[in-house]
């Protein structure tokens, strides 16, 4: 199935500086209907989001955040227009090819956690290494070396239920690293942490980003991710308000001061 | 610069899944334990009845000959007031005999045959006045007619009526004599899809051509048998039947013996021991309106003399120290004990006990026969419904499991998870519930049962227990436990794993 012409990935090996779209979409909608009631929740977004970049999105709450990570990573289905990853039409994969991309190429940070109650910290970062086919002792060292990152290896054997809030949204991050993801989707990362530990991770995604080149995509309403990110996304109501890279933002920012 | 490329998702070993599937039982323990008591209540209920309709089937089989001693002097007084019925005879026809005649035998191989043959065939040979050769080549057309009436013993009323009107028994045959309704029979055999006639029909064809042979051969003993009874009626005069047969291994024996009847020596004084305890328990029963022996019972279970029954005076019987006691009683108020001694009288009281006991098996075990297993076709209908209410509640414990957890499901396919990964560990785990709880309820059901039945059976119960078929039984509920606990996981946990992750995770 992965060689059909429609899933092949562009082969082209990018002008060194180039940018590459890696995310995009097309006149992307999403309708909630629950009986009578309808919610527009996206009407009709067009983005492209390159290779490497690190984007942080920001709006009021119940503009659609969530839901536009939903679309772009692949865990739901967009009432109409269509959502590309690396130039393959998310619509035409199968359940095993979606279930490929979920687990080794992107990662999520979920805005509620979703931590697997039952599991342990460890379990529970180790758990898409299992589904990506990972021998259960390298999962253990790799999980344990992510904990570490995240500052919770003392406790890689607390269930979620045993955790503070901030603990289980580090296990969330530690997570989403597990298949070192091609892109990161981060739904608030650090709406819960304090001050010097939002610090450390705000470091980490900056690092995996510089380093290692990943995209990354995060809504917040943090104000220090302005200062690391290269392009800003204003949702509101359900479209796209404005875009700009951080550098206009900050003339404009300087300008008002 | 990393770059997505889309592949196929490797399957997990199912160690791995085993493992994800036994720590997530673990952790919700308690729900676990609710769903494995559903399982176990039904599965009980089934174990429970499959059980007891095994038990009782074996106790009818294992009883039957004691019950057929029991009613031996009522058979012998029906058989000396009435022909038998033209079932009856053939039925005793039909039985094994030690020997077959050679085509051509000599006199004295039809003699040998004959002091072989089972006394009831030489009965038939005096009643009916047919030689032993006659009546051994009859045997097998016998043998046929019993396995046709059995055939339409089974069908019932209307069915039978449809195929060969209204007549039962042996007059089927006899109507099947004509042309039309052997026409009749076989036109609407064929049209009647519901009915299955298991044997070849020209073979029932050659037989019912046969069948005025027979038929010829059951009048003629009818008639040696009625001839029979009123030779002895007029020995006996005024005296009833039962007094007469007293004497069975005396004079009454031999003249019994002589117009043709079937009494062998061993019969015969099985008989007069029988009649003899009846004399006996009459006697004893009588004893209870005797003012002296009201009064000595009751000074000696300190009661007062109108609260002494029967029951009571047979249950301190069964002592020998009790029988004798109360046969110096007997002696004290001077009643005749007619040489009833008191080793006998403890006898008489536990054979009674006995008996009444046989007489409660009978009456437990009338259904049993027939159906699934032997369990009797009422008590297969009531094992059926109750695997409907095993299944309702099976399925409702654990859609609840399942719907409750979609929020998981979709957490872990949102991880990358496959769909046939989430539908073996919601299977695994449905299976080990089924597993436990199909345990839990077949020991328990046959705990159950085996109590009730022993309160019920009492002694009569152990020799008869039929272990193997209670394991199939057990075998049965357990597999009907694990299969609905599986089948009712695995239809919510497919709907859920089918849906894009978010999707399954807005279910509530
Ligand atoms: N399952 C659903 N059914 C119906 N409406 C929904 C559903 N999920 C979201 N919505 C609606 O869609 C809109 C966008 O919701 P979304 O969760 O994307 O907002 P958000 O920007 O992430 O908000 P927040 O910052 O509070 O997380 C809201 O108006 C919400 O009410
Ligand atoms: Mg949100």
């Amino acid at each position: 199935m992965s060689n059909a012409p429609a899933h092949t990935p562009l082969e082209e090996t990018p002008v060194p500086g180039a940018k590459r779209v890696i995310i995009r979409t097309v006149a992307m909608k999403k309708i909630y209907q629950r009986g009578e009631e309808i919610t527009h929740a996206l009407r009709g977004v067009d983005v492209e989001i390159y290779t490497g970049e690190f984007i942080v999105v920001m709006g009021p709450s119940g503009s659609g955040k969530s839901t536009f990570f939903n679309m772009i990573g692949a865990l739901d289905s967009p009432s109409e227009g269509r959502v590309f990853i690396d130039e393959v039409d998310v619509a035409q994969l199968t359940a095993e090819e979606l279930a490929f991309l979920r687990c080794r190429k992107i990662g999520y940070i979920f805005q509620s956690y979703n931590l697997i109650q039952y599991m342990t910290a460890l379990e529970n970062v180790t758990t898409p290494m299992a589904f990506g086919g990972v021998t259960p002792d390298e999962a253990r060292t790799r999980g344990m070396d992510l904990l570490e990152l995240v500052g919770l290896k003392e406790r890689w054997f607390h269930r979620p239920i045993e955790m503070s809030g901030g603990q289980q949204q580090r296990v969330a991050i530690a997570r989403a690293l597990a298949n070192n993801p091609s892109v990161l989707l981060c739904d608030e990362p650090t709406a819960n942490l304090d001050h010097h530990t939002g610090d450390e991770i705000l470091g980490i995604l900056q690092r995996l980003n510089k380093e290692r080149g990943v995209t990354i995509i995060c809504a917040t309403h943090d104000h220090r991710m302005m200062n690391i990110c290269d392009r800003l996304m204003w949702i509101r109501d359900g479209g796209i308000e404005r875009i700009a890279r951080r550098d206009e933002v900050e003339v404009e920012v300087g300008a008002i001061d | 610069m990393k770059r997505i490329d889309v592949q196929e998702q490797p399957v997990l070993s199912p160690g791995r899944i085993f493992q994800i599937a036994v720590t997530g039982v673990k952790y919700r323990l308690f729900r676990a334990v609710v769903t494995v008591a559903v399982i176990v209540v039904a599965m009980a209920f089934l174990m429970n009845i499959l059980t007891e309709s095994l038990i009782k089937r074996a106790v009818a089989e294992s009883v039957r000959d004691q019950i057929e001693e029991m009613h031996r002097v009522d058979r012998w007084i029906a058989r000396l007031s009435m022909p038998q019925t033209a079932e009856e005879i053939l039925e005793g026809l039909a039985e094994e005999v030690r020997r077959t005649l050679p085509d051509e035998p000599a006199d004295e191989e039809v003699e040998a045959a004959l002091q072989d043959a089972s006394p009831y065939l030489r009965e038939l040979t005096a009643m009916s006045g047919y030689g032993m050769d006659e009546i051994l080549a009859l045997q097998p057309v016998a043998r046929e007619a019993i396995q046709y009436l059995r055939f339409f013993d089974n069908l019932d009323y209307g069915r039978r009526r449809v195929l060969v009107g209204p007549v039962e028994s042996t007059q089927i045959f006899d109507r099947l004599q004509s042309e039309r309704a052997w026409h009749h029979f076989t036109s609407n055999l064929a049209d009647m899809r519901t009915v299955r006639f298991p044997f070849p029909l020209e073979e029932f064809q050659a037989f019912i051509e046969r069948w005025d042979e027979l038929e010829t051969l059951v009048s003629k003993v009818r008639d040696g048998q009625s001839r029979a009874i009123a030779a002895i009626q007029a020995t006996l005069g005024e005296q009833p039947v039962v007094e007469a047969l007293r004497d069975a291994d005396g004079a009454f024996g031999d003249t019994l013996r002589e117009a043709g009847f079937a009494l062998t020596p061993e019969t015969a004084s099985l008989l007069a021991v029988e009649v003899e305890r009846l004399d006996y328990t009459l006697l004893i029963e009588g004893t209870i309106n005797i003012h002296g022996v009201r009064q000595a019972v009751a000074a000696r279970r300190d009661i007062l003399p109108g609260d002494v029954t029967m029951q009571m005076i047979w249950q301190m019987l069964r002592s020998r120290e009790g029988a004798e006691w109360f046969i110096g009683v007997m002696h004290e108020s001077e009643l005749a004990t007619r040489g009833l001694t008191a080793e006998r009288l403890e006898e008489i009281a536990s054979q009674r006990a006995h008996a009444r006991l046989l007489a409660i098996a009978e009456r437990q075990t009338r259904e049993a026969g027939g159906g699934l297993m032997g369990i009797g076709t009422r008590m297969t209908w009531l094992a059926f419904v109750s695997m409907l209410v095993c299944a309702v509640g099976i399925a409702n414990a654990m859609l609840m499991s399942v719907t409750e957890r979609f929020r998981e499901i979709a957490t872990l396919k949102c991880l990358g998870a496959l769909d046939a990964f989430i539908m073996s560990v919601f299977l695994i785990e449905a299976a080990l519930l089924g597993l436990v709880g199909g345990l839990g309820g077949a020991l328990a059901g046959l705990l159950l049962a085996t109590t009730r039945m022993a309160v019920t059976f009492r002694s009569l119960l152990w020799p008869a227990l039929p272990w193997a078929e209670i394991l199939i039984a057990g075998l049965i509920s357990l597999a009907v436990g694990i299969v609905l606990a599986a089948i009712s996981a695995v239809y919510p946990s497919f709907r859920a794993a089918r849906l894009a992750p978010m999707e399954a995770m807005r279910i509530e």
